[in-house]
């Protein structure tokens, strides 16, 4: 069986569903793969939920800024479901000088950036989030950062790309893109079916690896697995989303009244790839990080713990373009743990590289040419 | 991280059997149930057991789970209560919260007997509060001493259905009607014929369509299905009543399995975990006994957790292959008895038409919990003869021989399969113990001298209702379908350590009665 | 199970019932389900991230297999078809401060 559109994307995440929605719109035949038997199996529908600028990498940033300014805001009315974005700050914490000199660190970088960033003072901290511990000495407060709920943002890309005419195919894992003169043209699933198409984007998160490395293409990307949890809903407490100087936990409350937190065990690497299992420790981990920074909530009970895989890029930031070895295939991947926030932007662009159109931001920063051997 | 050779999780039948089994075989075992009191299920199962004496039969489910726990404690198995797991993890660890920490465990091997949930209905006002699971009810009653409600409708007409509408009675409820949208019975015929010769109606083909009420039920209203369920517009009818259960079915309380990455499979609606007979599943030294691994009766969740605890052993190297394989050949052939019975897995959905002995299952008794008064004599327990005999209205294959046991005079036989119909023998001679009557789980057995000399007929049934009447109390003797058949005095009330508090009452009818005066009420007919 | 996502339902139809509360913990009602699924949620999972319908208190145990069967009867599959939600700890609720208190380790 084959089958042909203009645009085949692989991987039904965020940000491939985003770009699906942003070629849709623009009326471009898109069929959209998806390996599992659900939409937004991975880290879209696995993550802390940040819309944050603050903290990011300086090649990052920009793109985290133009989401903020110009896709969020208007993003539920634009998909027509409530995504829950809530654009109520970043508190990033510190208990000591030590912290504060990481804190200020970030700060100096986003600000170089152009970004709306500063450190304030415990008192100052206290005036924005009355429930601190007063262990904080001081934080980082970027006023227009933000969250939103990464299960509602996913089901929307994809519902709205649907209703536009993309093309949904799920449990249909993509075994190897086939080259006919030069270009990628074919992808071919598990089960034989084979997908033509004009441009390929493989937004597949960690599994992209092993799709591209079909071309011959390799990205230096590793697994990681991530736990987060979920407590009870409490009535609103906190607008911000939530972080420390550490990387103790991170994390905010949702629309709905619960809290979701994720955090660190140091465990992350050693897991075996593909399971979404939890260690023993993570979510006792993650709980001693937030009583010791918000007491308040020490008898808020846990619902449900869970897990979802980074595909962590060797500099921590993602590969996006349209590599020149491969004709026909734009990759999007190794977003390495914070792609939800810039999954619309994210989207945007990738749909821009796979139709030759010029790119909204600069995205050479992300060029799959730039690994290279440091010496 | 403390270390048990074998952790069990969930102290119910299943459970403690494993334990205890394992325990025997010199294994230090852990047992972690989430409740104040162990037992599972067990404790509120205030009616005998069906099964043979391997089985516990006859024994009532308080008297099992003591026996259970008692066995357990005395093979040193640790319990712990209030202990629930939170989570099981690679390599069998278990996490368990205690007071106020989480606690990590380690087994070698962990045995899943969490038993099962029950299933909800969605109805128009199923939120209200009186719309409660028959278990939860169960629970309130024989638990915590709690009055589930004055006026009940029973939903499904399934075992718990049955059971816990019997209980309800016991306690002192009024049971209004039992509904179920199949049209025949869900449960044993024997369980169903209890509550029926009370005068409990039974609504076969229907359906609820709303629970009445504001803030609580205050009402229901059912009407009869359709081939297709749908409901046959004008059939509706209306009961006050204040609480509505619900017996539609149980699933399987599989998430710890499920955590732990074991392979499951459908089951209905649900999921499953897969199994090999000794119940170990896909994961390496982690075993599901019990409701957990597919719904069952206690008496097979008990032989599964045995079965269970003892593959653990054999696994960990604490039973050489010998003693490992002739007891496990011991506990299946006792499970094979048990699972001839209609309600076992390989028979669920099979054609209750006829019995194994080619007997036609009463429709009567399918559709309204009784059997119709015609019908009796068709099955080898009721024969007509002359003095004091047994009359056994025991029509369907039903894994249960204590009857058998019961009689000192040889008057009745379970020949060949468990699951036979007990038959009687009318060239022996009844002695009129009793203690037939009381032994049987279906309290299906009932004494008769059908002619007392003078035109009268003594009748002997178990009675479990309080308070019991006293002997010269009038009344009026019931029929099977609960119908007032005339004034009947009470002329004997026994009860002996040995009938194990199911009371045998004997009362007088019209010879012409005989055969079919099942019930006695404490009314005397207007 | 390779599932096409695109299917025309025709026009919704509404079912005297679909104000019927089916998970009381975050008081989803049928109708939404059923809305959620012509809007391509066509699992247990998809419906559950959409409408929270199990993500309360009880984690769906009371609701899940209800859910399961109107979105079987919408997409007018047989629902043992369609997968099973995932477990995940803790088994019943656990305050932080408890979970924050490890022992045994």
């Amino acid at each position: 069986m084959s089958e042909t559109s203009d645009v085949l994307i692989i991987g039904a995440g965020a940000i491939g569903s985003a770009a699906a929605y942003y070629l849709a719109k623009r009326k471009i035949s898109v069929t959209v793969l998806e390996k599992s038997e659900y939409i937004g199996n991975g880290g879209s529908s696995r993550n802390g939920g940040g819309v944050r600028q603050s903290g990011r990498h300086s090649a990052e940033l920009p793109l985290a800024m133009y989401g903020v300014k110009n896709l969020w805001p208007n993003l539920s009315q634009e998909l027509g479901l409530e995504v829950e974005y809530c654009q109520g700050g970043n508190l990033r914490l510190g208990k000591t000088e030590a912290h504060l000199k990481i804190l200020q660190g970030l700060t100096a970088n986003c600000v170089a950036g152009g970004l709306d960033m500063r450190m304030i003072d415990y008192r100052e901290a206290k005036e924005i989030c009355p429930y601190l511990s007063e262990e904080v000495i001081g934080a980082s407060w970027c006023p227009t950062d933000g969250h939103a709920n990464p299960l509602l943002t996913t089901l929307a890309f994809y519902r709205a790309a649907r209703k536009l005419g993309a093309r949904y195919v799920s449990g249909a894992e993509v075994d190897k893109l086939v080259k006919n003169k030069g270009r990628v043209t074919k992808a071919i699933t598990a089960d034989g079916t084979e997908y033509e198409f004009g441009q390929a984007i493989v937004v597949a998160g960690y599994d992209s690896g092993k799709i591209l490395a079909t071309v011959g293409l390799e990205v230096p990307m590793m697994p990681l697995l991530m736990e987060i949890l979920v407590t009870e809903d409490a009535p609103r407490m906190f607008t911000q989303m939530l972080g420390t100087a550490m990387a103790d936990f991170y994390g905010h409350q949702s629309t709905h009244g619960s809290f979701v937190f994720g955090g660190t065990h140091g465990f992350e690497p050693y897991a075996e790839y593909g399971e979404t299992k939890l260690t023993s420790v993570g979510a006792s981990s993650t709980c001693r990080g937030i009583i010791g920074y918000f007491p308040v909530l020490s008898d808020l009970k846990i619902v449900r713990t869970w897990s979802g895989w980074i595909d962590d890029c060797a500099d921590h930031i993602p590969v996006m373009g349209n590599p020149k070895e491969t004709p026909g295939l734009t990759i999007g991947c190794a977003f390495s743990g914070h792609g939800f926030g810039i999954s619309p932007v994210a989207g945007l662009l990738l749909a821009q590289l796979a139709t030759g159109q010029e790119t909204a931001l600069d995205v050479s920063r992300f060029s799959y040419d730039r690994f290279r051997a440091k010496v | 991280m403390k270390r048990y050779d074998l952790i069990v999780v969930g102290a119910g039948p299943a459970g403690l059997s494993a334990a205890s089994e394992a325990a025997s075989l010199g294994l230090g075992v852990a047992v972690f149930d989430e409740n104040a009191k162990p037992g599972g299920q067990l404790f509120k199962q205030i009616h005998k057991f069906f099964g043979s004496k391997e089985h516990k039969a006859k024994m009532r489910g308080t008297a099992i789970g003591a026996e259970l726990l008692d066995e357990a404690q005395r093979l040193g198995v640790e319990v712990f209560l209030n202990s629930p797991v939170v989570g099981l993890y690679d390599n069998r660890e278990v996490l368990v919260r205690q007071g106020d920490a989480v606690q990590h465990y380690k087994g070698d091997g962990v045995i899943v007997a969490t038993g099962a949930n029950e299933n909800i209905l969605a109805f128009e006002g199923w939120t209200l509060p009186g719309v409660m699971g028959a278990g939860a009810a169960q629970t309130m009653m024989n638990i915590n001493r709690v009055m589930p409600g004055k006026n009940i409708l029973m939903l499904g007409s399934g075992n718990v259905g049955l059971v816990v509408g019997f209980q309800l009675l016991q306690a002192g409820s009024k049971l209004a009607a039992v509904v179920d949208a199949a049209p025949y019975i869900g449960g044993y015929g024997v369980h169903a014929a209890k509550i029926a010769r009370t005068g409990v109606p039974f609504f076969l083909s229907h359906t609820i369509v709303k629970a009445e009420g504001i803030d609580r039920v205050t009402g229901a209203v059912i009407a009869q299905v359709d081939e297709k369920w749908n409901v046959i517009p004008g059939t509706e009818k209306s009961f006050e009543v204040d609480t509505i259960c619900v017996a539609v079915g149980l699933s399987s309380s599989v998430e710890l399995l499920k955590m732990a990455g074991c392979e499951m499979k459908k089951d209905g609606l649900g999921v499953i975990p897969i199994i090999d007979d000794d119940g170990e599943t896909s994961v390496w030294g982690v075993f599901a006994a019990g409701d957990v691994s597919g719904i069952e009766e206690a008496s097979a969740a008990m032989i599964e957790g045995r079965l269970s605890g003892l593959a653990a052993a054999g696994k960990l190297g604490f039973v050489g292959p010998e003693a490992l394989k002739n007891r496990k050949e011991e506990l299946l052939s006792a499970l094979e008895g048990l699972r001839d019975g209609m309600f076992a897995p390989k028979n669920r959905g099979k054609s209750q038409d006829s019995t194994s002995e080619g007997l036609p299952v009463s429709k009567c008794l399918l559709a309204n919990g009784f059997l119709d008064d015609s019908e009796t004599f068709s099955y080898p327990g009721v024969k007509s003869v002359p003095g004091l005999h047994p009359v056994i209205e025991c029509t369907q294959n039903i894994p249960c021989n204590p009857c058998q046991d019961a009689c000192p005079k040889g008057c009745i036989k379970v020949e060949g399969k468990i699951i036979a119909l007990p038959v009687f023998d009318e060239k022996s001679k009844c002695s009129g113990c009793g203690l037939c009557v009381a032994s049987c789980s279906g309290q299906a057995i009932f004494l008769v001298n059908e002619d007392l000399g003078d035109g009268k007929a003594a009748v002997t049934i178990p009675y479990e209702l309080l308070p019991l009447p006293a002997k010269g109390a009038v009344g009026t003797a019931l029929g099977r379908s609960g119908a007032p058949l005339c004034p009947a005095v009470v002329t004997e009330v026994k009860l002996i350590g040995a009938f194990d508090h199911t009371a045998l009452m004997t009362f007088t009818v019209p010879s012409k009665f005989a055969m079919t005066a099942r019930f006695w009420k404490n009314e005397v007919p207007a | 199970m390779t599932l096409e996502r695109n299917r025309d339902f025709g026009d919704y139809v509404p079912a005297p019932d679909d104000d019927l509360v089916i998970c009381r913990c975050e008081e989803v009602t049928k109708g939404e389900i059923r809305q959620a699924v012509r809007d391509g949620m066509f699992n247990v999972h998809e419906v559950r991230r959409l409408l929270r319908c199990g993500m309360g208190l009880c984690q769906g145990r009371t609701c899940a297999k209800l859910v399961k069967a109107i979105i079987a009867r919408e997409l007018n599959l047989p629902a043992p078809s369609l997968l099973d939600a995932t477990a995940r700890a803790p088994m019943r609720p656990v305050e932080m401060k408890v979970f924050a208190n490890e022992k045994g380790l």
